[in-house]
């Protein structure tokens, strides 16, 4: 709507006319400064453009910086490459020009915009004066029906400022919603040594029970893993991690779980200090016995030599360290267990009089020690595990002749002494009490919920027959079950003890026992899965063979087996899953 | 004429030339130069607080000026010299910060996170404008906000803008100050501070979508007066509210009306209300109705923007960083992505369970929920409030300033043949004195 004005001579300061040829002169003077001013600026506006879209998206920039960084590796090798030298100082020199005069234009070109736009602003600001009209009223309009008019239009534009309310309402519903409350997606993942927690005890019940490694028959794949290791496979989604070793290399292993190609392979270093003694496990222990454990993001690995290994999932390397040689009797082999961003390494080793072991708390993330607690423990071999009880996190330990409970923060919650030996088994926590295995003497169940020595107030039960000394036990929370080297199984009741029967499998196992649903997967040395049905009486469901000798425990994920044996790693599952 | 045009253009030419002549510059040497010592870094010394609250004071007495040189002086020059004073000030020295208009969502967090303890300058800022407000009407828009000071140097075509069509789009205004007030109140995001269009003028830097944004604006603002205060400011919804009460207000003249229409069409902004003429019998009877039906489906319209709002809270809600991070965690978890982005490295890094992750960011949700439920019946009394009001019939009869939507810039002043007669007494007046 253009105001009905009429065209007028421009004002003098006091409000009365000037000159009409002087006030015309001006006012093309102004008019053209205007103009002059408006294509400096627009010219000023388009480098500025130009030079920004060079900075941001400019390949050649980013072309040279990767260039300068492939010479930068390069000179690594030949330190004394003096034209190679000269060639990255010149790239070195070029880039940082680039940059800096770039940046120095754009600061320099916006107060050169603001100084041209300052020119436009006042020059048409004049030359609008000196065409400044006067008011000239129209006769006037219709009031009454130009009134009417205008609430009906104001009352319909409100109108249509609801309906494009309802319009970005309708937008919102149909975009997705996200709702945390419900339980993030569980993936089948077997993280650690026996599985989440460390209890034996898989969520993935839909695993077949037959299967023949000498036939084929139910097995997806099998691949052979390069260097020897008695450690149990971990899974993270479509991938499954192992560690190998033997004196000279120590390896970690990714494996595609759907094709059972060896995805990766990452070597630990020996960052084992100068002159330090070379370690020596036994030949049934060697030099990878530790199951590594993963957080989804990153794989972590222990050897036998203390030396660890953090990958990623794409085989970077992380960070790797030493812990010292381990003083170990048979070898180095307890597995990795974390709590949030802590790598928990239950190091224990030498005698209780050497003062060596300890609890270390690694930050997962950079690999350095958060904090570490000394054990008045000689050497073990069990693995420790991570229990919550009343909301508060407990890390277990197990070694000869203590239970020992901490903290998060490494502080000494409370322990009982009621073990002995050399301890192998891992402790379990199942229907509310910690129970830990002195190597054939006995299995004590011990109430996590109490502070300082609770050798004589807290230990609820503990029975002294046919007691395992390398597997683990495992319970569903009602029933545990022993499993001993030579193949005696014994079920006894969680809450007293009870035995409620026994079976001599005849085959001698290292595997721990793992519990789904209502099935016991036992893997005998020789590779034969007992799978007996989890009750108060003995029933074997089925039996399979794997064809090859195993000591590793199974894992289970995604409705798949997945058995290490001494040479190869194999997938049992359905072929559609 | 000609030498006046040639002055500019040497002077643009001179400043090419000078940008140019400056064009080799220092940089620092290379990383691996041997025998080069790297200087140790420093750390920029915080900005004494001294000077916070001198920008206080400052503000104090433009708004004190302002007020004075509308309603006492009524001189659209000064106003305008003040104006330029305060886009220099407060806009290109003071970089656009503290402003009153972001300040509200350092208040509205304060109220509701007892963690965030609001500076007591920032305090100062929003409620100065709103006291002076309160007395003279929107001074404070017509000489001291930067925003509208730039805004109001670029207009030079105005273009009308119908009241019909100003009134539907004001509507953005208070809807951008309701989901203004509830990110900042859950903690989300300050969104008027990181939307702000000429922030990136004032600070020589910012990115290319928010330059871009501004440069819109002020393009606009070449024909339509100061598009960013009438359709969008938030802090200009209040000012509107609190100027409908103010004590005194910037008038078209200064004493009574002759209705001599020449000040009609002098307001850029459509803030000179017309006098009204009787209501035709049966409109008056049809808008009655209207009314009597508008007001009994207030309630209704009310609860129907609040359902309709409250469905967008969820989509509101990743505005908060923890959800956001939450939402990617939780596409990393199910498969859905494999890369890590920094914030879930970091995230994972912290050792947090990500329930606990999950349980945070569904409580922020609710919250966001809740809001959007108060949002929406906010939006929806606006509506009614506005339809209600474009169905009361008022009578007026004279020309005058609308009290809410007068800028209090002065620019009608110099049409009123009274304001004319006044500075010639004036004038007089001081000539007989001398």
């Amino acid at each position: 709507m253009k105001p009905r004005v009429a065209e007028s001579p421009a004002p003098g300061r006091n409000g009365d006319s000037v000159d009409v040829g002087t006030a015309n002169q001006w006012y093309q003077a102004a008019l053209r400064s205007a103009v002059v001013a408006a294509v400096f600026s627009l010219i000023v506006v388009v480098l500025l453009i130009v030079n920004y879209l060079q900075i941001n998206q400019c390949t050649s920039l980013t072309v040279r910086a990767e260039r300068l960084e492939l010479l930068k590796l390069k000179i690594l090798d030949r330190p004394d490459d003096k034209q190679l030298l000269l060639q990255i100082r010149k790239l070195d020199l070029k880039i940082r020009q680039d940059r800096i005069q770039r940046h120095n234009f754009s600061y320099k070109g916006s107060f050169l915009l603001i100084g041209g736009l300052a020119v436009f602003v006042i020059s048409a600001k004049v030359a609008a004066a000196f065409k400044k009209k006067l008011p000239e009223p129209q006769a006037l309009p219709d009031r009454q029906s130009e009134q009417v008019r205008e609430a009906i239009r104001a009352r319909w534009a409100v109108t249509v400022g609801l309906a494009a309310l309802g319009a970005v309402v309708l937008f919102f519903a149909t975009r997705p919603v996200i709702d945390f409350g419900e339980q993030p997606p569980q993936k089948q993942v077997w993280p650690r040594f026996r599985g989440p927690g460390g209890l034996g005890i898989s969520a993935s019940t839909n695993v077949p029970a037959n299967w023949n490694g000498g036939t084929g028959e139910g097995i997806l794949w099998k691949s052979k893993v390069p260097l020897p290791g008695h450690n149990s496979p971990v899974v993270w989604g479509d991938r499954v991690f192992l560690s190998g070793a033997d004196a000279n290399e120590r390896q970690v292993y990714c494996f595609d779980a759907l094709s059972g190609n060896l995805l990766w392979t990452g070597n630990v270093p020996n960052l084992a200090p100068a002159g330090a003694e070379p370690v020596k496990p036994g030949a049934d222990t060697g030099f990878a016995a530790p199951t590594m454990v993963t957080d989804g993001r990153r794989v972590y690995a222990i050897f036998a030599t203390g030396d660890i290994g953090c990958f990623d999932f794409y085989a970077g390397t992380v960070w790797a360290r030493n812990l010292g040689p381990p003083d170990s009797a048979y070898g180095y082999a307890s597995s990795l267990a974390m709590y949030r961003d802590l790598l928990l390494i239950q190091y224990d080793q030498g005698a209780v009089e050497d003062e060596k072991s300890k609890l270390i708390a690694v930050n997962a993330f950079l690999g350095h020690t958060v904090w570490e607690t000394k054990r008045p423990v000689p050497n073990s071999w069990a693995s420790p595990i991570v229990i919550e009880v009343a909301g508060q996190h407990q890390i277990i330990t197990c070694a000869d002749p203590w239970v020992i409970a901490y903290d998060p923060n490494g502080e000494e919650l409370w322990r009982a002494k009621c073990v002995g030996g050399d301890i192998a088994p891992s402790p379990i926590y199942a229907g509310g009490l910690i129970f830990a295995i002195e190597p054939y003497t006995r299995l004590v169940a011990i109430r996590p919920d109490g502070r300082g020595d609770v050798t004589k107030t807290h230990i609820a039960w503990s029975i002294e027959e046919a007691i395992p000394d390398i597997c683990s036990p495992v319970s569903n929370g009602e029933l545990i079950f022993l499993l001993t080297t030579d193949g005696l199984l014994g079920c006894y009741k969680v809450t007293d003890g009870t035995k409620l029967w026994e079976e001599d499998l005849r085959e001698d196992f290292f595997a721990s026992p793992t519990i789904l649903g209502n099935r016991l997967y036992l893997l005998s040395q020789k590779g034969v899965m007992f799978i007996i049905e989890v009750g108060t009486e003995y029933k074997e469901l089925a039996r399979s063979e794997l064809g090859e000798d195993c000591h590793a425990s199974p894992a289970f994920a995604d409705g798949r087996i997945y058995i290490r044996g001494l040479k190869n790693l194999y997938c049992i599952g359905r072929k559609n899953q | 004429m000609i030498r006046f045009g040639h002055i500019i253009i040497s002077i643009a030419f001179f400043l090419i030339v000078c940008g140019a002549a400056s064009g080799v510059e220092r940089f620092p040497p290379p990383d691996f130069e041997s025998g080069y010592e790297l200087p140790s870094p420093t750390t920029p010394h915080p900005r004494r607080n001294i000077y916070e609250y001198i920008d206080a004071v400052v503000l104090l007495a433009a708004l004190g000026l302002a007020s004075y040189l509308g309603l006492k002086k009524r001189s659209r020059r000064a106003i305008f010299v003040l104006m330029v004073f305060s886009l220099i000030y407060f806009g290109f020295w003071r970089k656009g910060c503290v402003c009153p208009i972001g300040a509200i969502q350092n208040l509205t967090l304060s109220l509701f996170d007892r963690e965030y303890a609001v500076p007591i300058v920032v305090a100062v800022f929003f409620l100065l404008p709103l006291v002076f407000t309160l007395f003279f009407g929107r001074t404070f828009c017509a000489a001291v906000c930067p925003f509208g000071a730039v805004q109001d140097l670029v207009l030079l075509r105005p273009v009308a803008v119908p009241n019909w069509l100003e009134s539907g789009l004001r509507l953005f205004a208070y809807a951008y100050l309701g989901v203004a007030i509830l990110l900042a109140a859950t903690g989300s995001a300050f969104i008027i501070c990181r939307y702000d269009p000429f922030i990136s003028f004032f600070r020589l830097s910012g990115s290319l979508n928010i330059f871009i944004l501004g440069a819109c604006f002020l393009l606009v603002g070449v024909f339509i007066g100061r598009p960013y205060c009438r359709f969008v400011c938030p802090y200009g919804v209040i000012l509107r509210q609190l100027s409908r009460l103010s004590k005194w207000h910037v008038g078209i003249t200064p004493d009574d009306c002759i209705k001599c229409r020449l000040c009609e069409d002098s307001c850029p902004f459509g803030a000179i209300r017309v006098p009204t003429a009787e209501w035709p019998a049966r409109d008056y009877d049809k808008s009655k109705k209207l009314l009597a039906l508008l007001i009994l489906l207030l309630p209704i319209l009310i609860l129907a923007c609040a359902w309709a709002v409250s469905t967008g809270g969820d989509l509101m809600s990743r505005t908060h960083a923890t959800v956001r991070l939450a939402d990617r965690i939780n596409l990393e978890e199910s498969g859905k992505v494999k890369e890590t982005t920094d914030a879930s490295a970091a995230f994972r890094a912290t050792g947090k369970e990500v329930k606990e992750l999950y349980a945070e960011a569904s409580n922020i949700q609710a919250e966001i929920k809740t809001g959007s439920w108060l949002l929406g019946g906010f939006l929806g009394l606006v509506i009614a409030i506005k339809l209600i009001g474009h169905s009361v019939r008022r009578t007026r009869t004279d020309y005058e300033a609308d009290r809410a939507a007068c800028l209090a810039c002065g620019r009608c002043f110099e049409y009123c043949p009274r304001e004319r007669v006044r500075l010639k007494e004036t004038k007089q007046t001081v000539g007989d004195g001398e």
